[in-house]
């Protein structure tokens, strides 16, 4: 049996970073990552000199043997653009100074969204490098490429109202409690009772119940009925909302922006469950609509994050849509189901490593779903932080295929980067390992993901 | 939207078993957030299974009740109405409306539900409305042997209320509405 090596671009050392030191140097001072020199563009300044650049980073400035990578991933997450006159918001009150690939990617998408018909397949491998946080184009760019908004700018506008105003009906129609829904049956069903019949005294007039709706009803057409049953559903969504990201200020606290945020959250979830009666609201969807809900929330253009809500929503839907088998718990085991993508997975992590492989599913027997179905399901937003995954979310969305392979991918490369500790654990080690994963560097993380797309073995 | 359930006049053991087996099957916990009884349970074990409807259970007492602790007359105040609880034994004429509206003065309350004639009825005046829920279990009053199982179940909306009134007519469930609406808020004047 040939024992298929481990390439050595893989081994290198390069890809072993010490966890702590990128972080760090991130969100403190101003530092701009050297950018790599191998890079797609003509004009490539001189890297901007900066003491506390990553050493990992640095040293890959001259990748050895491969050939140049057409996509560099140096990024910088929150860094406010000085050069760049359209700085926009910047969140975390970051560096001054962006690396040039950022300016550069982040001119070229903002030269892409200004023309008139915008070119899906530029702007999908612009941002499947990385959207620069600092220029408060990710929810524009999000937006196309989840389908919500139509290549061409001209139709922006009608598409943005009409969809708007779709959602402001369900709203309607779905959040009304019975009363209300009982008297709008009564005004259409008879004209309005008299009430200025009023006699002073006397018996009160008996009045038919339109329907048969009254609120003990146990029918199952009853909207009382429903509204029970439903309000089930309504308690668990309002827990988990309520659970969401409860370090961040944006979702968790006392403040009127957080308890604003949760509405809007409820709502679209509420009003989710309602409209897919397949399946309903599963505990993790709150997970999956909040970095949606807070880059569209933290639009620059103050009329697109007023109307945040409607466009989450609508949003919402598109990316579930791919991913809604996982959910469901009746198609776990067919071929569309979550056990299913764990085994492509594994299956993944075969062809490309086979070695780590068989160490973790043979020799410390770690079955995969303990640590993957959280990976997938979730999409990857419990592992790492709010930024990154936000910056793991450009490059999951921009692919054409479809967010699926690309997730596979990235949870492939973030078992291959951590290799040698498994490697060199055993069942207990590995799995706790696995279930928190350690921080890395998601540019190198994005980097191998994409590498093992081009060195299919 | 807060759903009140009235009824009372229940007389088990002693004139009823149990409240008929189609009234119980809609009643279910989870849905009713207030339950007021006008009296005449008579036992704890039946006020033990309205608690178990709803944790919220205001009684008043009949005059057949083994509980003597319970109060002769309770308000109390859900959304913008003030509801009236009595059982209705002690005005007399035994359901006469110009006395009860007497009392509805006196406890200053906007709907006042009382029992004792085990008849439904729903009368209003120049100061509110008043409620009779009837007999739940349909036991025979003071008055009159032919009753029919009945009680309210009233829907508190903001200013408007919708009562529906179940009665078991001949075997069949058989629900009924009343709507009216209060002209103006309550104030909560400081006690």
């Amino acid at each position: 049996m040939v024992r298929k090596r481990v390439p050595d671009w893989l081994n290198s050392s390069l890809w072993y970073t010490t966890p702590a030191d990128d972080r760090l140097h991130r969100y403190s001072s101003p530092s701009p990552t050297t950018a790599s020199a191998a890079d797609s563009e003509p004009n490539h300044q001189p890297p901007t000199p900066a003491p506390p650049s990553p050493p990992p980073v640095a040293a890959a400035s001259k990748p050895p043997s491969t050939p140049n990578p057409p996509k560099s991933e140096t990024r910088d997450p929150v860094n406010k653009n000085s050069n760049n006159n359209n700085g926009g918001n910047d969140q975390n009150g970051g560096s001054s100074g962006a690396s040039p690939d950022d300016i550069s990617r982040q001119a070229q998408l903002l030269s892409e969204l200004s023309k008139k018909v915008i070119n899906m397949w530029e702007l999908r491998r612009i941002a499947s490098q990385g959207i620069p946080d600092g220029a408060g184009i990710r929810s524009t760019v999000w937006k196309l490429l989840l389908g919500y908004l139509p290549p061409e700018r001209a139709q922006w506008s009608s598409e943005l109202a009409k969809k708007r105003s779709q959602y402001r009906h369900f709203k309607e129609e779905l959040l009304m409690n019975p009363s209300e829904v009982t008297r709008r049956l009564e005004k259409s069903v008879a004209c309005d009772n008299d009430e200025s019949k009023s006699e002073s005294r006397g018996l009160l007039s008996r009045s038919q119940i339109t329907h048969g709706e009254h609120p003990l009803s146990l029918g199952k057409s009853s909207v009382w009925n429903q509204f029970f049953q439903d309000s089930e559903i309504i308690e668990q969504i309002d827990r988990d909302v309520m659970r969401t990201h409860p370090d961040m200020h944006f979702f968790s606290g006392d403040s009127q922006l957080a308890k604003s945020n949760q509405d809007a959250m409820r709502n679209i979830l509420i009003v989710f469950a309602k409209l897919n009666p397949g399946i309903r609201y599963v505990q993790g969807m709150n997970e999956i609509l909040a970095p949606l809900f807070y880059v569209f929330k933290n639009d620059p253009d103050a009329e697109m994050a007023a109307a945040a809500e409607a466009d989450t929503f609508f949003c919402f839907v598109e990316l579930l849509s791919g991913f809604r088998d996982h959910f469901c718990q009746q198609l776990d085991n067919s071929n569309v189901g979550i056990r299913s993508t764990i085994s492509r997975l594994s299956q993944l992590l075969k062809e490309h490593d086979e070695e780590l492989w068989r160490h973790l599913e043979v020799t410390t027997k770690v079955n995969p779903q303990f640590y993957a179905f959280r990976w997938i399901t979730l999409l990857l937003t419990q592992e790492f932080n709010f930024a990154d995954s936000l910056h793991i979310w450009d490059t999951l969305l921009s692919d054409p295929e479809g967010p699926l392979e690309t997730l596979l991918r990235v949870c492939c490369a973030m078992l291959i980067l951590i290799r040698r500790r498994l490697l060199a654990g055993d069942f207990t080690s590995n799995l706790k390992l696995l279930q928190h994963y350690p921080s890395t560097n998601i540019s190198h993380l994005l980097y191998v993901a994409n590498k093992l797309r081009i060195h299919k073995p | 939207m807060v759903l009140v359930l009235a009824l009372g006049d229940l007389h088990i053991p002693h004139r009823a078993a149990d409240l008929p087996p189609k009234f119980k099957s809609m009643l279910v916990p989870g849905k009713i957030q207030h339950i007021i009884c006008t009296g005449n349970l008579c036992i704890k074990e039946v006020q033990d299974y309205l608690k178990t409807l709803c944790p919220d259970l205001h009684i008043t007492r009949g005059e057949y009740d083994e509980e003597t602790r319970y109060p002769e007359t309770k308000t109390l105040t859900i959304g913008q109405f003030k509801l009236g609880l009595c059982h209705g034994h002690q005005v007399i004429p035994w359901g006469d409306l110009d006395s009860l509206a007497m009392l509805q003065r006196q406890l200053d309350v906007d709907i006042l539900v009382t029992g004792h004639t085990h008849q439904f009825t729903a009368y209003k005046h120049e100061g509110g409305v008043v409620i009779n829920p009837g007999s739940a279990t349909g036991a025979y009053s003071s008055i009159t042997y032919d009753v029919n199982p009945s009680f309210v179940l009233m829907d508190i909306d903001g200013l408007r209320v919708v009562v529906y009134v179940y009665e078991l007519i001949d075997g069949e469930v058989k629900v009924d509405k009343i709507d009216f609406k209060k002209t103006t808020a309550t104030t909560h004047s400081a006690h």
